[in-house]
């Protein structure tokens, strides 16, 4: 039972940052039809930024501020620059995220090194807490806090405000909302902006967490969130909730169960779901 | 209606293969060149042109499926990789006489067609290029990480050095085997392009709903595809076992896959000899920034100028060098219309 609380614990921590990955990705893919191949870049410079302002100022929350507003700088700079001149071009658009990733993932390489740089948890959150006779990190409760805020925070803005309603709209039909005169241009620079922004925050959250920032952590990650979105049903805020949950929970379990599956156990799991429901849980056919 | 596809479809063909006449000349000229190559320069360049001719092979493979079937496989490296491993375990435990060779070459075929058949029945299930690319990068990664993990037979991080057979051993014999080895790859792959499946293949790329409608189906006849280019690559991976005599998880990487997709753009895709162009453009590229790295250190990272180049040519030159060519060409030369 003690086992089971805490791997109960690490797979909802790790569900969360995968959450923060995934989400931005499944809006952008889901309203712009974007497969934004630069989002792990995001996670990546995110983690660097907020230990290289952590070092400098030695505050955790100076650190992940500065990670989201590089990473909504980035994302910004991207949209504009790069994804924007091939809209309605998915396979240009797959290509020059991939470039942009291949540079700035050299690029963190060339500033901060090759070697991991070590990350350190915040001061406040690096104790233990006892719940129901077991010892479990601060900072993992931390996380699912987060997770559970962020998930909240999207929701209600994709349902209760003007912005999400554009959004979802945007999903169903572009040219609709286009027609009805709004400038929808403006709306997915700040959907990628915010996504890319989601992505840095995790970055900065997962790197404490794993103890070190290493350049090859974003590729990692981005091919989880690209798991969670194919599961969950591209677009789909619920899928993708579900599939973080999910994808989360389950490499905790499998990993403590039966380690030498830990590989494989995504893709299986992605293979099953694809053969039972192509379109992913949470889905729309023919989206 | 299908009269009309059809003869779009033939167009199209005409075009790939469409070559003006003093081409032939060129071609020949190169050819000639290519083969007294060995006996002008040192080992350096015999070594880079021995590259060029297996990574051309692999980025061939790629240009199968993205300029042909319009596919964005980003796990294309685990066949690359799979069968430089394959060649490699095999000649490191069981000795390099040619029936090793033989087994090498066998057992990478086997793999190759149960690879594609088990990433195709699974990427091409949602049916449509971005899901695709998605399940693809995560295959492609799944194979890497049991190649990391499986340390008893792969060394792991460390990589695998292994001997090659006699026969390859020598440098210059072995410039020769590879050239010979892209001439045969790129001939049969365009007899393939040729032949009834490569024309449907044609028709998916250019309209799948189409193809669909017209009553094929296109998911076998991707497919097919995957499994052609999936053997082919694993082949070139054969070869580049015996240029490199190592193998490491870096060949199982998406960057590898990369690679691939980068010398199809920069030459022109749905070419065939486009990649090959791409191939010896980006090689030689990376060589001679290499050989500048005394000037400044910045020309070391060669990720740096790769990824650049990827956007600019995406941006800029989406049909690449052969497209850019070929527009010069008719806009000078106005070359004979085909039929």
């Amino acid at each position: 039972m003690d086992t089971f609380l805490i791997l109960l614990v690490n797979g909802l921590a790790d569900a969360s940052l995968i959450f923060l990955m995934a989400a931005g990705l499944s809006i952008i893919l889901g309203m712009m039809g974007v497969l934004n191949f630069a989002h792990g870049t995001m996670f990546l410079w995110g983690g660097y930024t907020s230990v290289w302002i952590m070092a400098r100022t030695g505050s955790f929350w100076l650190g992940a501020l500065g990670a989201v507003a590089v990473g909504a700088l980035m994302g910004l700079v991207f949209e504009r620059l790069f994804v924007r001149p091939a809209y309605g071009k998915v396979t240009a658009q797959i290509l020059i995220t991939l470039g942009l990733m291949i540079v700035f993932t050299d690029l963190a390489r060339l500033l901060w090194g090759a070697t991991p740089l070590p990350a350190l948890r915040p001061a406040v959150l690096d104790g233990m807490v006892a719940v129901g006779g077991v010892r479990i990190a601060e900072y993992r409760i931390f996380l699912i806090i987060i997770g559970v805020l962020v998930a909240i925070g999207i929701h209600a803005l994709i349902n209760r405000t003007r912005i999400g309603m554009v959004m979802r709209a945007g999903v169903q039909s572009p040219e609709m909302v286009q027609a009805l005169g709004i400038d929808i241009s403006r709306y997915f620079t700040l959907v990628f902006a915010g996504g890319a922004a989601l992505a840095a925050l995790g970055g900065a959250l997962y790197v404490p967490l794993v103890g070190s920032v290493w350049s090859g952590m974003g590729m990692e990650n981005q091919i989880l969130a690209f798991i969670v979105v194919v599961v969950g049903g591209m677009g789909s805020f619920i899928g993708t909730a579900a599939g973080s949950l999910l994808l989360g929970l389950m490499g905790t379990f499998v990993a403590w169960f039966f380690p030498p599956a830990a590989v494989v156990a995504n893709v299986l799991l992605m293979a099953v779901v694809l053969v039972w429901k192509p379109a992913g849980l949470f889905g729309l056919e023919g989206k | 209606m299908l009269a009309s596809l059809q003869s779009r479809l033939y167009d199209l063909v005409r075009r790939d293969t469409f070559l003006p006449r003093f081409h032939f000349l060129a071609i020949g000229l190169l050819g000639i060149m290519l083969l007294l190559l060995p006996q002008l320069t040192g080992l350096v360049l015999v070594g880079l042109f021995t590259r060029i001719f297996v990574l051309a092979v692999f980025g061939m493979s790629y240009d199968l499926l993205r300029g042909y079937a319009g596919i964005i496989n980003l796990g294309h490296a685990l066949f690359f990789g799979g069968g430089t491993y394959i060649a490699g375990i095999v000649f490191a435990n069981y000795g390099t006489s040619p029936t090793m060779l033989g087994l090498a070459v066998l057992g990478t075929t086997a793999y190759a067609m149960l690879a594609a058949l088990l990433m195709g029945k699974i990427a091409f299930r949602r049916g449509n290029v971005v899901a695709c690319a998605m399940i693809t990068l995560a295959l492609g990664e799944i194979v890497r990480q049991i190649a990391e993990s499986w340390r008893a037979v792969t060394h792991g991080a460390d990589g695998l050095t292994f001997p090659i057979p006699m026969m390859f051993r020598d440098r210059v014999a072995l410039y020769y085997y590879a050239l010979a080895f892209m001439v045969i790859m790129m001939l049969a792959l365009r007899q393939f392009i040729m032949s009834p499946t490569g024309r449907v293949l044609l028709a998916i790329r250019e309209n799948e709903q189409r193809a669909i409608f017209l009553g094929y189906n296109t998911a076998s006849y991707k497919l097919v595809a995957l499994q052609v280019a999936g053997v082919v690559c694993g082949w070139s991976g054969v070869m580049f076992a015996l240029t490199s005599r190592f193998a490491n998880t870096e060949l199982l990487t998406v960057q590898q896959t990369l690679n691939a997709l980068l010398v199809t753009i920069v030459g022109g895709t749905g070419t065939l000899y486009g990649a090959i162009v791409g191939t010896a453009f980006v090689q030689l590229a990376q060589h001679t920034l290499l050989g500048l790295r005394g000037v400044h250190l910045i020309f070391e990272r060669w990720l740096l100028f790769f990824g650049a180049i990827y956007v600019f040519v995406v941006l800029f030159m989406p049909t690449g060098i052969v497209g850019l060519y070929q527009r010069l060409i008719s806009h000078w030369l106005k070359p004979v219309k085909p039929r």
